[in-house]
């Protein structure tokens, strides 16, 4: 059995609000596995009932061969968990934080040291280490927090939102070092809001209002639940295209992009249809068909919800 | 070396006492680094009780000067006028101008015109006259313990001199003077002396800043978000309490070695018993305090709420129910009750016995054993609240 997460019709209420909603997945081992969904949506109610800081309400679910409920002592020995909040502590150094939570895993001695060692090398940390937390910029205390997890070489990773708020660059190399460790085997289990953070998975489940509406690898994610045709309309008059693309039978969503306007229709009426209506509106218009991204499998799964 | 073979690197053989003492000594030496980080807390934790002490400490046994008191002249002779103006004569004693009768006293401490009443017994001239022995009868306000013992020292001075003075002017000689203090119970029945008082301090101030020292600790990781990585590891909660407890238990020892070194070389109060006794007293009367404040903090998870249930639960029962200033003996039953449960009173007691009488261990075993007790409770209570709390 390779599966290293196997979660069964998993339901979490806090009172009587529902805020997971019979979810299931499995996650193979060596997989990068993305949660994706808007703020609410019940990632961290997800995670952390996989992470054994939560009992669910009912359902199960089984990490690296331990049952969260039944033995959530079992899944924290296994596991690397980053919280959605900064959770190190900013008075301590590097090196202290790592020693601490190495120690909290039960390391001690040459072992410890070794292994602190090792991680402050693989994320490219050891100028860093005698530096107090708090004076590191946010890339690198993000890079601290991965450390912590990996100390004590956990066969899940758990991150929540570990590039939140932090600049694009930052979350390449991020995504970069986490890809390098599930390449020696370990799985990844992560949430984001990131759209370009959750491409590099290898299967993505996209959460809405605490259920798990779907879940497949990025690319048949985008190819299966994209109805319709995608053009990119570049222009500098929004208004005046936006009212003559409108006008088109079939328009499911237009929105606002950097040089102009991003439609979908479902069903299509072909890119010469739209150049058409949007030359007529603004003749210096530029229309292009565009590949559908995982924004866009979100935006047609969310409309598919409110309808 | 990390392949899909990746194990974790807690090897399971490795005996559960040893992950146990890992666990528990990772806790320890980060709360060290919290303490070392922020050094104005740990100057605050050892300068606060020696303050504290010091300032208490005078308060409570101030020198003697221009203390108002009632004569009560019920002779009114030559020899008993003698007597009053004798009384006075000092300057520590300022006779007031309405001393009323006996019964009077009472009304004159509460309303605080006189601290003290000397009652000069009608007959005095004429017994001292056939040669015999004369008593007069002090009345003294004890709530205030310290300045009740001065007046009472004082008096007894003066009046000695006085009896002397009569001799020398040819009045027989055979004016002993036993003087009593009725004192009115409520107050401070024992007429406690500062000597007496700063081991009571000791154990107040120690409560204070121990239950404080502690308050925050759990608090501050809850508010910042530390508790839920904390939790995602698999230190266990005893771990976590007892990690967090014992650096600050150094702390306050090292507290206690000031404040009692404090106590005896500024107050002169003496240390006829074991050191031993005091120490394993104060150990186990810091783990019961410190277990409480970090038992409030499980509960408070709020840096504020936790502060003041801190400052609260530590002051009322270190001052009100220790017998530091009030008996315990004399209490509503339901307040007895409390103060059996608070370490605050054992250790009063611990301290008493062991610094001013030499008592042993046989007879405050059972001063250590409440204090244990309370300690141990505390720090199982913090740990099953700990359980619940994570849910
Ligand atoms: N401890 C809690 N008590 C009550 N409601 C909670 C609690 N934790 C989360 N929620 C609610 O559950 C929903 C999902 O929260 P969360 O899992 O944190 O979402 P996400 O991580 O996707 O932003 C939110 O509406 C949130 O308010
Ligand atoms: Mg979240």
């Amino acid at each position: 059995m390779s599966d290293l997460i196997t979660v069964s019709r998993l339901c979490r209420s806090f009172g009587s609000f529902q805020a997971v909603k019979d979810v299931s997945f499995k996650v193979g081992r060596g997989e990068i596995f993305g949660y994706l969904g808007a703020n609410g949506a019940g990632k961290s109610t997800t995670i952390r009932m996989l992470c054994g800081l939560l009992q669910p309400t009912s359902g199960s679910a089984v990490v690296a061969g331990a049952d969260v409920a039944r033995d959530p002592e079992g899944v924290k020995r296994r596991i690397g968990y980053m919280s959605q909040k900064f959770s190190l502590y900013p008075d301590l150094t590097v090196f202290e934080n790592l020693d601490f939570f190495g120690g909290a895993y039960g390391l001690s001695g040459r072992a410890l040291r070794s292994r602190i060692d090792e991680v402050l090398d693989e994320l490219g940390l050891r100028d860093r280490s005698r530096s107090l937390t708090s004076s590191l910029p946010g890339g690198a205390r993000q890079r601290v927090a991965l450390a912590n997890a990996l100390l004590h070489n956990p066969d899940v990773l758990f991150l929540d939102e570990p590039t939140a708020g932090v600049d694009p660059a930052s979350r390449r190399d991020f995504i970069a070092l986490v890809r390098r460790r599930v390449a020696q085997g370990t799985t990844a289990f992560l949430t984001t809001h990131y759209m370009d953070e959750a491409e590099y998975c290898d299967r993505v489940g996209l959460m809405v209002a605490g259920c798990l509406k779907v879940l497949d690898t990025p690319s048949a994610l985008k190819a299966n639940h994209v109805p319709g045709a995608l053009f990119e309309v570049r222009t500098a008059r929004r208004g005046d295209v936006t009212a003559a693309l409108n006008a088109i039978q079939g328009l499911a969503t237009i929105q606002r992009i950097g040089a102009g306007l991003r439609v979908r229709y479902d069903p299509s009426p072909g890119r010469d249809r739209v150049a058409e209506s949007a030359l007529a509106a603004d003749p210096d218009a530029v229309v292009e068909a565009a590949e559908a991204s995982l924004d866009d499998v979100f935006r047609a799964v969310v409309d598919q919800e409110a309808q | 070396m990390t392949s899909s073979t990746s194990r974790p690197l807690t090897p399971r053989k490795v005996p559960r006492f040893r992950r146990f003492a890992v666990r528990t000594g990772a806790m320890a030496r980060k709360e060290t680094w919290h303490v070392v980080r922020d050094p104005s807390n740990l100057f605050l934790a050892l300068g606060m009780p020696v303050v504290l002490i010091i300032v208490f400490g005078y308060g409570v046994s101030f020198d003697l000067d221009h203390v108002p008191v009632a004569i009560i002249d019920q002779d009114g002779t030559r020899t008993s006028r003698q007597v009053a103006r004798d009384l006075t004569a000092s300057g520590e004693f300022d006779a007031i101008a309405d001393a009323g009768e006996p019964e009077d006293a009472d009304r004159l401490f509460r309303r605080q015109e006189a601290a003290a009443a000397v009652i000069l017994p009608r007959g005095m001239e004429k017994s001292l006259a056939r040669g015999e022995q004369v008593t007069l009868q002090v009345l003294v306000d004890g709530s205030d313990g310290g300045r009740a013992s001065s007046v009472i020292g004082s008096s007894a001075a003066i009046v000695r001199s006085a009896s002397i003075r009569a001799a020398a002017s040819g009045l027989p000689r055979a004016m002993v003077v036993p003087i009593r203090g009725r004192v009115r119970t409520l107050f401070n029945p024992e007429l406690r002396s500062a000597v007496f008082l700063v081991p009571g301090l000791i154990a107040y101030v120690l409560a204070i800043a121990a239950v404080l020292l502690t308050a925050l600790t759990v608090a501050r990781e809850w508010e910042r978000g530390n508790m839920e990585q904390l939790f995602a590891t698999p230190v266990g909660r005893l771990e976590i309490v007892l990690g967090k407890l014992s650096p600050y238990l150094a702390i306050g020892l090292l507290q206690a070695l000031l404040v009692l070194a404090v106590g005896t070389v500024v107050f002169d109060v003496p240390v006829r018993g074991h050191m031993a006794l005091l120490a394993a007293g104060t150990l186990l009367f810091l783990a019961g305090t410190l277990s409480q404040g970090l038992f409030i903090s499980v509960l408070a998870r709020n840096q504020q709420v936790a502060t003041q249930a801190g400052a609260i639960s530590s002051l009322l029962p270190a001052v009100l129910l220790s017998g530091f200033l009030f008996p315990i003996e004399n209490m509503p039953l339901a307040l007895q009750v409390i103060a059996s449960v608070f370490p605050s009173r054992y250790y009063v007691e611990l301290l008493r016995g062991v610094m001013l009488k030499d008592a042993p261990l046989a007879v405050l075993w059972p001063q250590l054993a409440a204090m244990a007790a309370f300690a141990a409770v505390m720090i199982v209570l913090s740990t099953a609240r700990f359980g619940r709390r994570i849910a």
